[in-house]
């Protein structure tokens, strides 16, 4: 049939129209050599460079050894290795640590915005000091294993449903607002803090363990999201600090941990990376004319 | 073998009269044209509201209104199996050769394929829409377009560039896909009887207010056309979720009394909207071929249009002008078509479409269709599966497995209700004497 085309295409050449009835020497399945012409294929794609995304990984690496920590912390107090008076100094401490880190790192300081802060940090620890009787005894009548079952499924949760390359609060001058996943994440790992706290001996240490696991969890990715705008080579050092210290304080405690972390941490920042870069060849994307136009302007609702 | 052979279709959608659409006005021009032309058309939909049951409409087309009750979008439920029944029936009773579906997001239209296939019925579908690739929802819609397109005879496209996105989202042998454009009712589009004059100029917006017709792009280039051309006045028919963000242009920029906002448009008179403007304006981010526009150009009218989909295929050079899908080029467009004003003449237009655009013409293309469908070998449950096999390592499968329990279904269903216990319906046959006056008369199979 295409060759009787062929022949025709002498008089009448074919068109990319739907008017004006069938096109006189040819059938309407009529397949012309422009089929498909206005086809692209992967226009969009980014070239991933193995390095880059190596260090990319490295949030995810840096957060996991925060979270390792904040579970030692928990293991020993409930074990009484630390007890409430230093756990509430570790509070302090990270706290003025944190409000250094993110003053020093953020554009905008001002006094106001540090009495902002200073004053919803004051809400915050009063409200959760009131709180910390109603926690010490939320939990007495559920067993013991189960609350770390449920502990430790929410800190999985919690990991899987992070957002490592953002922030879980706003911090200063960021235009987006964390998505709902990280939302959840977040939520998790509260729950989990304070299914934690419920199991310790009195309200002081309740309160102290709150305050230590709600500043990691609330904070430390702000704090971690601050490090990385501010200085890139900073924040590698930081987490490169950061993954020893976690790892040379499991190593002393359980070695079979030890090895699994070490694992992990190899299988998030090396061998993923590789696996990212060798599955893009399979990346297919077809653009063509039948495409949804996109609008170049902002939708202000 | 010179005798035009008679096709007895029946035609399986989701969307038909009482809804209004693309899709619903092209199964019913093409069922009466083909009516004309000799052939019987049964439509399947299912229920409307209480509309449940079997209709007739205008020249005896048979409507079976399946009860079924629509679920999501006019869509009914997904089953599977649950129709088998019933269009099984359907078939039989209407001794019906050719299965005709229409629209790829009906799962009715695909379930019913399916059944044909099954029972060894010739199966043809008609693709109304454009999709994309890369969202979930796409990938999906195409996987199961995929699972329908793989054992079909033939299928149609409104559109070339609607041909390339189907052959690319199912695989099919291009060889196999037909494009025959919708087209317009003439007789119903008239232009308006006296000239407008050009002291003012109408802008007619006829469409849904949603994100996918531009309504968007709307509320960005209405009030640069206003400030530029102090003539223009708008007229947007329409109802959608963007009829809000319109509403607060025109307060902002105090066009109250140029932009009029006239709420849906009834289908009855989209005519006489059309008739009060000089220019249609078509705002679409995506469409397959667009028949708004060949209503307007019936009418009379300069259409305005962007750049995309099957548009650029609808009209020639001369009777629309074309604008990418940018607030910019769209004014420039605005601007240009208005200069080309002077020189349109409605009536002449208004003819021109008329010879571009038929439905009968649209019937006799699908009428080779249909012939082509029948010429198509019979094959067995087993030279069929590995059609489906083909579609996908682990789709391949599903769809072979779906294909065989139907065919278990169908085995059990003609043992428990055997074909000859199905009562054949006698034809009826709707001749028009000199007077016009119909009257039905009855045929014996």
């Amino acid at each position: 049939m295409e060759s009787e085309a062929k022949k025709s295409s002498g008089k009448h050449k074919w068109r990319k129209v739907a008017y004006g009835g069938m096109q006189p020497g040819y059938d309407d399945n009529y397949t012309d050599d422009s089929f498909l012409e206005g086809m692209v294929m992967n226009a969009n794609v980014v070239k991933r460079d193995l390095f880059k995304v190596m260090l990319d990984s490295v949030s995810i690496s840096q957060y996991l050894c925060i979270a390792a920590l904040v579970v030692i912390v928990w293991i020993q107090t409930l074990h009484s290795v630390i007890d409430e008076i230093s756990l509430l100094s570790l509070d302090a401490g990270l706290l003025g640590l944190g409000f250094l880190i993110i003053l020093l790192t953020t554009s905008q300081l001002s006094f106001h915005l540090f009495l902002h802060y200073l004053m919803k940090i004051s809400f915050f620890i009063s409200g959760l000091y009131i709180l910390a009787p109603v926690y010490h005894t939320l939990t007495r009548s559920i067993s013991s294993d189960s609350i770390w079952a449920l502990s430790v499924s929410l800190l999985l949760i919690h990991l899987f449903l992070h957002d490592f390359s953002g922030y879980t609060i706003r911090p200063p001058g960021a235009k987006n607002n964390p998505t709902l996943a990280s939302n959840i994440s977040l939520n998790a790992s509260i729950i989990a803090s304070v299914l934690i706290a419920s199991r310790l001996p009195s309200r002081l240490h309740v309160f102290a363990l709150m305050l230590f696991s709600l500043q990691v969890f609330l904070f430390a990715p702000l704090v971690t999201f601050c490090i990385k705008k501010y200085s890139f080579w900073l924040h590698l050092w930081f987490s490169f600090i950061l993954m020893s210290m976690t790892l040379s304080i499991i190593f002393v405690m359980h070695r079979m941990l030890f090895v699994l972390l070490l694992a992990l941490i190899v299988f998030i920042s090396i061998v993923c990376p590789y696996w990212l870069i060798q599955i893009q060849e399979y990346k297919f994307e077809i653009n063509g004319p039948w495409d949804e136009a996109k609008l170049c302007f902002e939708i202000t609702e | 073998m010179d005798e035009p052979q008679r096709h007895r279709i029946l035609m399986v959608s989701d969307f038909f009269y009482p809804n209004f659409g693309g899709v619903e006005s092209h199964i019913y021009y093409l069922s009466q044209c083909l009516i004309k032309l000799g052939h019987k058309v049964v439509v399947t939909t299912h229920a409307y509201g209480n509309r449940s049951g079997v209709r007739y409409m205008t020249g005896g087309l048979k409507v079976y209104y399946i009860p079924w009750r629509p679920f999501l979008m006019q869509n009914t439920l997904p089953t599977f199996y649950g129709t088998l029944p019933i269009i099984r029936t359907i078939l039989i009773r209407e001794r019906i050769s050719v299965v005709h579906g229409h629209q790829a997001f009906s799962t009715l239209c695909h379930e019913a394929l399916m059944h044909a296939r099954t029972m060894g019925y010739k199966a043809v579908f008609t693709d109304h829409s454009l999709y994309r690739f890369a969202d979930v929802g796409s990938i999906h819609m195409n996987k199961v377009l995929q699972f329908t397109l793989a054992d079909i005879d033939q299928a149609i496209c409104v559109s070339h560039t609607s041909k390339e996105n189907t052959v690319l989202r199912s695989g099919i042998d291009p060889e196999k896909v037909f494009v025959i454009p919708n087209a317009v009712d003439t007789a119903m589009f008239t232009p308006a009887p006296k000239r407008l004059c050009y002291d003012e100029i109408v802008i007619v917006v006829i469409s849904r207010l949603v994100y996918r017709k531009g309504a968007d792009l709307l509320v960005e280039v209405i009030p640069e056309v206003c400030r530029l051309n102090p003539n223009v006045r708008f007229v947007i028919g329409g109802d959608g979720l963007k009829r809000v963000r319109l509403e607060e242009m025109r307060e902002k920029y105090s066009l109250q009394d140029r932009v009029e906002m006239l709420g849906a448009v009834p289908h009855a008179q989209v005519r006489s909207v059309l008739v009060s403007g000089h220019i249609f304006l078509n705002s679409s981010l995506t469409e397959a071929f667009c028949i708004a526009i060949l209503e307007a150009a019936s009418c009379g009218l300069l259409t305005v249009s962007t750049r995309v989909g099957g548009v650029p295929e609808v009209l020639p050079d001369d009777m629309i002008v074309l604008a990418e899908p940018t607030p910019v080029d769209m004014t420039r467009a605005i601007k240009e078509a208005i200069e080309m004003l002077p020189n349109i003449n409605p009536q002449a237009m208004h003819d021109r479409v008329k010879k571009l655009y038929s439905w009968q013409d649209v019937a006799k293309r699908t009428e080779v269709v249909y012939d082509r469908a029948l010429l198509c070998s019979d094959v067995s449950l087993l030279q069929r599966l590995p059609r489906y096999l083909k579609c996908g390592p682990w789709a391949g499968k599903l769809f072979c497995l779906v294909m065989m329990i139907n065919f278990w279904l169908w085995q059990l269903l003609q043992f428990w209700q055997p074909s000859k216990s199905i009562e054949e319906v006698p034809d009826i046959l709707i001749l028009e004497n000199e007077d016009n006056e119909i009257c039905g008369k009855l045929r014996m199979p």
